[in-house]
C-alpha cells in the first residue's frame, strides 16, 4: 500500500473519505442521536386534526424562511416568550427554528394575538391589519361568495376587498386550517 | 478599468484536450446556465415581492415557494453542473488522460436535470420537506440528484485512477474530495434515524453549514487551482499551502455547523465548539486565499490583457472576505445583533456568488475558449464582469445594512414593525443590484453559446483557424 498522498489517490481519497465521515459520526450523528429523544413538555395536550393539517400549510408555503420559532434567552427576544427548550421541539417534526425573521416569532403567537378574525384578515391580507407589512397575502386560500353558507367562516373584510356590495368573502378549509395551527402555538408553562 | 483584450484570429482548440471530455464539460456548463438564469429569475422576483408585496399574488409565485426555488436551483442546478462541468474537465486533463466515461457524466447529466427540473415543479406545488433550507427537496427528487452525484464521482475517480503521469495534482484532491463529502453529508441529512426533535436541528445546522463548505468551496478551489496556474502562466504560489488547506479544511469546516443555532437549546458544548473552530477557519482560507493571490502577485499584464482573470481574482478576494465575515458572525457578541437578520442573506450571497460563481466564471472564460476554438466577444465579456461585480457589491452592501438595521431596532426593543421600515429602503437598493445582477447573467449565457465547441473541435491540430465569433 502507497501512502504517499503526492502519487497515491487511493491514500488520499481514503483518508479524506474516512476522516470526514468520522467527524461526521462525531460532530452530527453522535449529538443528535443523544437530544432526539429529548422527551416533551409534561402535560401539553398533542396537535389536533385541525391544526395539524394547518402545520402542513405552514410548511407549503414557507412560512418558516421569515418567521422563527425559537426563542433565545437575550433581553431583545423577551417580547416572544420564554426561551425555547429541547422539549418544545420533541413533537415538532421537522422542528422550526428558522434562520431569519422578517417577520416576528411564532412561538408564542397564539398568546400575543389569540383572535382567529384577526389571523383570518392576516393571512387575507397582511396590510389590511398592518399597513407596513411586507408579508405576502395567500387570497387562494379564501373565496368570495355573495351570501354566507351556514358552515362559513366569514372574514370581515372591509367593503373594498369584494368586488360587489353585498358580498361576502369566507375562509377555505386550507385558511381555517392554518388560523387552527397558528392558535395552536403557545408556549406551555415549564414545570419548576 | 480592464482593458480590453484583442481578440485572437488563430485561436483554436487545444490540441491536447479530448474533443469528447471538452464536449461534456461544455454541456454541463450550458446546462447550468439555464438553471442560472432560472434561479436569479426567482430571486429577482423574491426581491420585489418585499418591495411590493401584492405583486403576482398567485401561490405558485408567492414568496416562501420561490425561495427555495431560487435557493435550490442556484446550488444544485447552476452552481453544481458547472462547478462540476469543469472538475470533469479538471480530472481528466491534470491526468493526462480523456475523461473515464463521458457516457456516465451524460447520464448523471440527465440525472442532475431531471433533479433539478422536478424540484422545481415540486417546490411550486407545495410538496416540500419545509423550511429546512436546502434540503427542502422531497426524497425522491433527492435520490435523482444523489444517484448522478455518486456517478460522476466514480467518473472522476476512475479519471484520476487510470492517469498517466505518477503526480497527483492537488486541485484532484479537492475535486475527489468534494464528491466524498457530497455524498456522505446528503446522506447524512436525508437519513431520519437520528433527526426526531432537536436531532432534526443538530443535523440542519452540520447540513446547511458543511454543503456549501464541504462541496462548493472544495470545488471551487480545486478549479481554482487549476485555472489560476494555467491562466497566469506560472506555478501556484506553494503547493504546501495547498494541502495545509485541504486538510484543514476537512478538520474545522465540519465542526461549525452549530454556530447556525447559537443560543439555542443545542448541547452548549456542541455551540462552543463550532465558534472555536469558526476562528479555526482562519487557517485554511488565509492559507488558500493567499495562496491563491500572491500566485497572482507581478501579474498585472494577464490581468490587463485577459478577459478571465479578473473574475478569479475578484472571486479569491471574496473568499477571503467571506469567510472572514463567517468567523466574526459565530462569536456570541456579534451573533446577538447579526443573527436572524438580513446580514446572513449578505453573507450567504457574497460566498455563492461572490466567491463560487465568479470562480466559475472565471475559469469558463479562461478554459473554454482553449478548448473549443470559439471566443466570446471580450466587450460583452467586460459587461459581464462590471455587471456582476457592480450589481453584487450594491446587493451585498445595502442588504448587510438592512440587516444591521434590523438588529439594532430589536436590540433597542423597538416594535417589530419598526425592523421591517428600517429595512424597506436597503431591500430596494437590493432589488436594483439583483436587476444588474440578473442581466450580467443574460450577456453569459450569449458569451457561453458564443463558445460553444464548433466543427474545429473535432478537426485535427492542422484545421483553419477558427473565425472569431460574434
Amino acid at each position: 500500500m502507497n501512502f504517499n498522498f503526492h502519487s497515491s489517490h487511493r491514500a488520499v481519497v481514503g483518508f479524506a473519505f474516512f476522516s470526514y465521515l468520522a467527524l461526521t459520526v462525531l460532530i452530527a450523528i453522535i449529538p443528535a442521536a443523544s437530544v432526539q429523544d429529548t422527551p416533551g413538555i409534561p402535560g401539553v395536550a398533542a396537535r389536533g386534526a385541525l391544526a395539524e393539517q394547518g402545520r402542513v400549510v405552514y410548511l407549503r408555503e414557507g412560512c418558516g424562511f421569515c418567521h422563527t420559532q425559537f426563542v433565545r434567552d437575550l433581553p431583545l427576544d423577551r417580547p416572544y416568550g420564554r426561551a425555547t427548550v429541547a422539549g418544545d421541539y420533541a413533537n415538532e417534526d421537522p422542528p422550526l427554528p428558522g434562520t431569519e425573521r422578517t417577520g416576528p416569532d411564532l412561538s408564542n403567537v397564539a398568546a400575543r394575538q389569540p383572535s382567529d378574525t384577526w389571523h383570518l384578515l392576516h393571512l387575507y391580507n397582511p396590510r389590511a391589519v398592518v399597513p407596513q407589512s411586507v408579508m405576502p397575502g395567500f387570497p387562494w386560500y379564501f373565496e368570495e361568495k355573495a351570501a354566507a353558507g351556514p358552515e362559513d367562516v366569514v372574514v370581515p373584510v372591509p367593503p373594498r376587498f369584494v368586488s360587489a356590495a353585498g358580498h361576502v368573502l369566507v375562509a377555505r378549509q386550507e385558511a381555517r386550517a392554518l388560523v387552527a395551527y397558528l392558535l395552536s402555538l403557545r408556549q406551555p408553562e415549564l414545570p419548576r | 478599468m480592464v482593458r480590453r483584450r484583442i481578440q485572437d484570429p488563430t485561436l483554436r482548440p487545444s490540441t491536447t484536450a479530448d474533443p469528447a471530455t471538452v464536449r461534456v464539460a461544455f454541456e454541463y456548463l450550458a446546462c447550468a446556465t439555464f438553471w442560472l438564469l432560472v434561479g436569479t429569475a426567482a430571486g429577482l422576483l423574491d426581491a420585489l415581492k418585499l418591495n411590493w408585496p401584492d405583486v403576482l399574488a398567485v401561490p405558485w409565485l408567492s414568496f416562501g415557494r420561490v425561495r427555495p426555488i431560487h435557493t435550490n436551483t442556484l446550488f444544485w442546478g447552476w452552481s453544481s453542473m458547472a462547478l462540476v462541468g469543469l472538475a470533469l474537465y479538471v480530472v481528466a486533463r491534470t491526468s493526462r488522460v480523456p475523461l473515464w466515461s463521458p457516457t456516465l457524466s451524460r447520464i448523471s447529466l440527465a440525472l442532475w436535470n431531471a433533479a433539478a427540473a422536478a424540484g422545481l415543479v415540486t417546490l411550486s406545488v407545495g410538496v416540500t420537506r419545509g423550511p429546512q433550507e436546502y434540503r427542502e427537496w422531497v426524497w425522491p427528487v433527492a435520490v435523482i440528484f444523489a444517484a448522478g452525484l455518486v456517478l460522476n464521482g466514480v467518473n472522476a475517480y476512475m479519471t484520476v485512477a487510470t492517469r498517466n503521469i505518477p503526480e497527483f495534482y492537488i486541485s484532484n484532491w479537492y475535486i475527489l474530495g468534494a464528491f466524498c463529502f457530497l455524498t456522505i453529508l446528503f446522506t447524512t441529512a436525508y437519513v431520519p434515524l437520528y433527526q426526531h426533535g432537536l436531532g432534526n436541528v443538530v443535523i440542519q445546522g452540520y447540513y446547511m453549514h458543511t454543503a456549501v463548505g464541504m462541496w462548493f468551496t472544495m470545488l471551487s478551489l480545486g478549479i481554482a487551482y487549476y485555472a489560476i496556474p494555467r491562466i497566469l502562466g506560472r506555478p501556484i504560489y506553494s503547493y504546501a499551502l495547498g494541502v495545509l488547506g485541504f486538510w484543514t479544511n476537512i478538520v474545522f469546516y465540519t465542526l461549525i455547523g452549530a454556530h447556525h443555532f447559537i443560543f439555542s437549546p443545542v448541547p452548549w458544548w456542541l455551540q462552543t465548539t463550532a465558534i472555536l473552530f469558526s476562528v479555526g477557519m482562519m487557517v485554511p482560507v488565509w492559507a488558500g486565499g493567499c495562496n491563491l493571490l500572491l500566485t497572482f502577485r507581478g501579474t498585472s499584464g494577464v490581468l490587463q490583457r485577459s478577459y478571465a482573470a479578473p473574475f478569479l481574482l475578484a472571486g479569491i478576494v471574496a473568499y477571503i472576505l467571506v469567510s472572514t465575515q463567517g468567523t466574526l458572525e459565530a462569536f456570541r457578541t456579534a451573533n446577538i445583533y447579526w443573527h436572524f437578520t438580513n446580514f446572513t442573506v449578505g453573507h450567504s450571497h457574497l460566498a455563492m456568488y461572490g466567491f463560487v460563481a465568479f470562480v466559475i466564471w472565471g475559469a469558463a472564460y479562461g478554459l473554454v475558449p482553449r478548448l473549443t476554438g470559439s471566443e466570446p466577444n471580450p466587450i460583452l465579456v467586460g459587461i459581464h464582469f462590471w455587471l456582476a461585480l457592480v450589481g453584487y457589491v450594491i446587493y451585498v452592501v445595502s442588504i448587510s445594512i438592512a440587516g444591521i438595521l434590523q438588529g439594532f431596532a430589536w436590540v433597542a426593543g423597538e416594535a417589530f414593525i419598526r425592523s421591517v421600515e428600517a429595512a424597506e429602503p436597503m431591500w430596494l437598493w437590493r432589488t436594483a443590484g439583483g436587476v444588474l445582477m440578473v442581466a450580467s447573467h443574460l450577456a453569459f449565457a450569449v458569451n457561453v453559446w458564443a463558445m460553444r465547441p464548433g466543427r474545429a473541435l473535432a478537426a485535427t491540430p492542422a484545421a483553419p483557424p477558427v473565425e472569431a465569433s460574434a
